[in-house]
This record gives C-alpha cells, structure tokens and sequence, in this order.
C-alpha cells in the first residue's frame, strides 16, 4: 500500500458516504473499487506480458494515492472476454483479441523480466510498428487509470460527487466538498 | 392474417400493446425520430417507434465516464481512410432517446448562406431548401426544447424571438475564451444550449428542473435539464398515443411493388414484425445507410452511403495557473461564430469557435490517444488536469467521392456485415484546420494557457442518403420521401446535402417536424389512391 499523504483515500471514503454521489454513481465506484478480475481471455504467458506492459504504459503515479496497484490489465482482459468491443476499430488493425495478442507477440520472450529501460525501447519500437493496436491499448489502459475514484480524488477533482450540483464552477472557484489534494503545478512541457 | 396476429399478441408487455398495424412506423428515436413521432401522434395517427436500444431513465444515470457505455452503439464499425473518424462513445447513439442522450446539447442555428455553399463559393452541395424554410421550426424548437441564450445573439439573421430562458452561467474554461478572445478582438457571447437554465414543464413529461451545473452531458443527463428526446419529444409523442418499443432492432423492411407495408425487428432473439402505412428511416447516417444497403432499397441513384461528411471539430488544450477543474458546467458555455465566413480565408465556408468543458476519463484518452504519450509523461501531464482548458473549433465539410460507407465481407455479432467508413480530409478541411489552429493558439496564448497541444479532429456523421430535387443525384426529396419508394421517408442526419457549420441536433429536428408537417398535408390531401387504400386497410 502506497503512502497516502494528502488524505485521499479518507476524502473519497467520506464522499461515498455524503449524499453528494447519488446512488447509481456510488453503485459503480464502489463495484470499481471492488474490481478483481482473473485473466480468461489471454493466456497466463500473454496476460503476464500484458500487465508488464500496462505498468510501464500508465504506470502508477507515485504522486497519487492508489491502494495496491491498479488491475489494468485485469479490466482489459475482462472486457475482452465480455465480447464487448468500444463501437469501432481502425480498418486496418485486426478484431481486438487478435490485435492484442499480436501487440504481445512481437514482444521477446522474456520481456517481463527485462528492466524498465529495455522494456520501453520495446514499446517504443511496437508503437511505430503497430501504431493504431498501440494507441487501442494505451487508451484502453488510460481510461482504466483515470476512471478509478482515488486517481481522480488525487488528482484533485471529484466529478462524481455531482449532488445537489455545482455552483462554483469559475475559475479558481471551489465547492466545499471538492477535494484540494494532489494535483502538480501545470507542467510548461509542449506535447503533438 | 392468423399468425400475424398470434406473432403481434406476443408483443404484449412492458414496451409492447401487441398491435401490428400502424400508420407510421418510426425508426429510432433521436433527434430525427422523436420530433415526427410527436407529430403523427398529436395529428391522431396510430404510431410505433423501434429503437435498438434500451430506456436509459434520468434517475438511473450514474455520474460515471466508463459506465456511460450503454448509451453508445458498440456493434462495431470500421473506420479507414486518412482521417479515421472513432465511433463509440463519439459519433453514435444507442437507446431511447438516441444520440441525444450523450448530446452536449448545443444548438446554435444554422446561417442562411449555409443552405448554399455552391452558389457562393462553388464548390459542395446546395439545399434544396432555404433557411427560411426552417426558421419556423427553429422558433418553435427552441420554445419546446427551453433552449438557454442570450437575450442578444450577435450572428445570423435578426430573430424574431428570444430564447427561452436566460443563458448557462459560464465556466472556467469559457471565462478563458472571454479574456483570449477579447485580447484577440473576437467576438463571444454565451451560447444557446439545450438545457434549462429554469425549470419548465413538459408536456407529458412533468416538471424539468434546471441545470445543476454537472457538466457530464456526454455520459447522459441525470436530472432531466437537458432535452434530450426522452424527456421531451417522446414523453409528447406517448401522451398522445405513440407506442416506443426499445430493444428493437430493424433487420428487414417488407414491400409491395415501390411501397414498404411493413416493418422486421429483433426483440430479444425473437423476430417480429408490424405492417405499417408508411416507415420513417431515422436510424442516422450509418445504420440508415446501412440498412438500406442490404436490403438494397432507395438507391437508384447509387447515392446511398455516399457524400459522408464530418465536420472539421479540432480542439485545443492548455493548462492555466487558476484552477478549472473543466469537468463542471455546462460543456460549450461559449461562442463565437465571428469565423463564420473569415476575411481572407482560402477555404470554403467557415466555422464557429467554443469553449469545451472536459471530463477526466475522456481528457486523458484523447491526450494518450493525440500525443502518443505514455508513461511517466502521461501522468505528470494528467497531474494538470484541473488546471486544464478548452476550446474547439466546428466546422463546414465538403464532400468527396472518397468519402463513403460501403458493407464490408465481416459479420458483426448479429450476423449482419458490419458497415465500413472511408474519411480524410480534403485540401479544404486542411486549410480550415490550419486557419481554425492558428488563431485558437493566438487565443488561448492570450488568455495565459501554456503547454499547448492540438488534437486534429472530426465530429458528428453527416450524409450518406442526400436530399435533392434530381432522383439521379440523391437519394430523398426536400420533404425526406424516398424518389424511389412512396412511403419511405428518411429523417436524420444522413439527408443533410452539405455539413452546415454548426452542430447538427437542430437542424435534425426542424427537419424531422417538416417531414411530418409535410406527411400530414400530403394526407390530408388524399395525395396517392394508395395513401387511402392504406388508410382503409387499418
């Protein structure tokens, strides 16, 4: 368990308990906080590789408050096994197991094992050569991260705790119950 | 007769009378669906609505991104071409109520030069129509909707009402295009949007109370504020008599020489079917193609699918020193349309600007998804996310041969082959694009963002069965009818001849109204011996 310095864990708590998240929300968080799940789409090499793969594509951010490490690869499995596709694919990339399983394949043998500098001269050489199953999966990986309650308490925000609403919603403008944790200066860096 | 009825008797149920005729059967609910069905059934006529998808109530909407998933079409398309356009939690709708469930509600309305791109630039496609053909509907629409705006809007014709209720309060992100815009000297003024900014009652529906400032109208309203069909059209079209059956889905439409009498649905695994005086094709511009595609009906002129336009909807980010926490208020609280026909442009058409709001979960998809980022950059950049803020672009498309659907050789789970999407950007949505990026970074510079980032994108799907007077170079006439079918209308955004520069939802429903309105006229009139045999039939 990391370090939960800025009380994030403790504001979400209190939150779910407070009649600011409606019932239907609090349903979903708290079946997310919850969520496990075994590997039945990949098989044990695949999905091992996969969760590698997932812990240097989002890796946990030391800064925020994550109890254990979040189950990416398990949501993504799941999701997989469920059948259920996101409505679309790029023409040009295969059904997403297949993608997936193919996005793992060219991986070595013994990625799992390499440290963390070689594992990302890898990924970087898979998301030149595979560059539309690689976008697929970092955004799969992504939204896993940044849906979990915690990650967003952290990172200073709780969408969620929506009732009876807003009304302080300008600039530098904050309900009471928003939380104030985590959450870096804006970082100058230019990106695309 | 016998075993059609027995079939009709097993429609009994929560969504189902087990009636089987009917005089209009309506496919899908969304903004091109809904409006008719209100209409036909205030006029007294016996009417079905099948929607795909299922009742998705206020009350039962969770304040959640990932859960939001139900709302969306997930029978998957493939996109190609250069510009592949995602689908999903973008660009579809599935459930009662359609695309208007997750719609930001944005309706600013259409200009009169949009009608006719090619008289004045001599390029794209004119309407067969003029603005004030529409400006009727836009009047009673925004009455009905309780649209929120301005007590002056600064574009367009003048209006001959204000809107209904005074406009959202302004957020974050839109007090930042105020101060940018400003410092650049373009115009802003609050934008018109379909959620109330008081309460107001609805018939068939009950009280909408107002806003409450949640800001996640992509993953579906929960209080009832915003017009999406469910708690407006719809609620109008039941209390005069309409039937809505959700969890249907269209596989076959049955004929009789050049008239459709009736209508196959799965509900549940089983298929079903209604015989139906005339059918109102409202499915949207890629299962209304579809559709019509395999059964290959409407497209004499080799017309369906084709003219697929998307509007150029670029957006820019940056993060400020205040505090935005973008995921509040209502998502485009700001507008400019001063770039409706810029100076000096060298494209066609133009586009209006907006501030965009911007949930967590969705921010950093399409940050991963744009950039490429991964890793510790990911996060340290995500780290920003309440300092976060938007603006984008919507813009005009024009079409080209490239730009189509067509059905692929891959089933999808229901067996049926899953359509595919070509779509690039011509050199016109090139320089659009460039014009639109360099001066929303001039903007955004100026209101003090930094770190800035573009992501190149396209929204909403136009065309696919365009409207025209010449049966040889479209697919419906001005009034939605089919050339090629009596009693087929098409009512969504697949008619549209050229993309507008605005968000569809308006235009979609002033459309639909008109083709009901035209459809009772036509009626009333006794127009076809077979509108009366159709009539005495049921």
């Amino acid at each position: 368990m990391s370090r939960d310095p800025q009380g994030a864990g403790a504001t979400l708590a209190e939150l779910l308990k407070s009649p600011h998240v409606t019932s239907p929300t609090r349903q979903v968080l708290e079946e997310r906080l919850e969520a496990r799940h075994e590997p039945r789409a990949l098989q044990a090499d695949e999905f091992s590789r996969l969760q590698a793969v997932a812990r240097r594509l989002v890796p946990p951010d030391p800064a925020l408050f994550v109890p254990g490490e979040p189950d990416l690869a398990g949501a993504v499995d799941h999701r997989l096994a469920s059948g259920l596709g996101d409505g679309w694919r790029y023409d040009d990339t295969p059904p997403d197991l297949e993608a997936l399983k193919e996005l793992l394949d060219v991986l070595p043998v013994d990625f799992v094992n390499q440290p963390s500098e070689g594992q990302d001269a890898h990924l970087r050489r898979l998301q030149e050569r595979l560059p539309h199953a690689f976008e697929d999966l970092l955004a799969e990986l992504t939204e896993v991260y940044y849906s979990h309650p915690l990650v967003q308490v952290s990172l200073g925000v709780a969408p969620f705790a929506d009732a009876p609403g807003w009304t302080r919603i300008g600039l530098d403008e904050r309900e009471e119950w928003e939380p104030q944790v985590g959450g870096a200066a804006p970082s100058p860096e230019r990106h695309g | 007769m016998a075993d059609l009825r027995d079939m009709g008797r097993q429609d009994s149920g929560p969504h189902g009378s087990g009636r089987q005729d009917f005089d209009a059967v309506v496919i899908g609910t969304g903004a091109g669906g809904a409006p008719l069905l209100a209409r036909l059934a205030q006029a007294g006529l016996r009417v079905l609505a099948l929607e795909a998808g299922e009742a998705h109530p206020p009350e039962a909407m969770p304040t959640d991104e990932r859960a939001q998933a139900g709302l969306f079409w997930r029978d998957e398309r493939l996109s190609a071409g250069a510009n592949p356009l995602p689908f999903g939690n973008n660009n579809s709708g599935c459930g009662v109520g359609g695309s208007t469930l997750h719609y930001t509600a944005y309706v600013p309305r259409p200009q009169p030069d949009d009608f006719h791109l090619r008289r004045t630039f001599g390029v794209g496609e004119d309407w067969p129509l003029a603005f004030s053909k529409l400006e009727g509907y836009f009047d009673e629409l925004e009455g009905f909707l309780g649209v929120s705006g301005p007590a002056t809007y600064p574009w367009g014709p003048p209006r001959r009402q204000g809107y209904a209720h005074p406009p959202l309060p302004l957020n974050g992100a839109a007090q930042l295009m105020q101060r940018g815009a400003e410092a650049v000297g373009l115009r802003t003024s609050p934008a018109p949007n379909a959620a109330l900014s008081r309460p107001q009652e609805q018939e068939g529906y009950g009280l909408r109370p107002a806003c409450t400032n949640r800001g996640f109208c992509q993953a579906g309203c929960s209080v009832g504020a915003k017009a999406s069909m469910d708690v407006t059209f719809l609620p109008l079209a039941t209390r005069h008599g309409a039937e809505i059956r959700a969890g249907c889905f269209v596989t076959d439409l049955e004929r009789r020489g050049d008239r459709v009498t009736g209508v196959v649905y799965r509900q549940g695994g089983q298929e079903r079917r209604v015989r139906a005086g005339a059918v109102f094709l409202a499915a949207g511009a890629i299962e209304t193609p579809r559709l019509l595609l395999r059964l290959g009906l409407a497209n004499s002129s080799g017309q369906v699918g084709r003219n697929f336009m998307a509007h150029v909807g670029t957006q820019l980010w940056g993060q400020v020193e205040e505090e935005v926490r973008p995921h509040k208020g209502i998502p485009g609280a700001l507008i400019s349309e001063d770039t409706h026909r810029p100076e000096g442009a060298d494209f066609a058409g133009g586009y209006l600007v907006q501030s965009i709001g911007v949930m967590p979960v969705t921010y950093a998809s399409q940050f991963a998804r744009g950039t490429g980022t991964w890793g510790a950059a990911l996060t340290s950049h995500m780290r920003g996310y309440r300092h976060t803020a938007g603006i984008n672009v919507l813009g005009d498309c024009l079409p080209q041969p490239g730009n189509f659907l067509e059905l692929s050789d891959e089933p999808d789970g229901r067996g049926l082959p899953k359509p595919r999407i070509h779509f690039s950007w011509g050199e016109n949505e090139r320089r659009m694009n460039a014009h639109a990026t360099r001066l929303m970074t001039d903007l955004w510079t100026a209101a003090g963002a930094s770190g800035l980032w573009t992501l190149e994108r396209s929204a909403h799907v136009i065309g696919t069965a365009r409207m025209g007077r010449d049966p040889r170079r479209s697919v419906v006439r001005p009034d939605g009818r089919a050339h090629d079918l009596e009693n087929l209308y098409i009512s969504d955004n697949s008619t549209f001849p050229s993309a507008l520069s605005v968000n569809p939802a308006l235009t979609i429903m002033a459309l639909s109204l008109r083709t009901a309105d035209g459809f009772l006229a036509a009626r009333r009139k006794g127009e076809s011996a077979c509108d009366r045999g159709a009539l005495e039939q049921t």
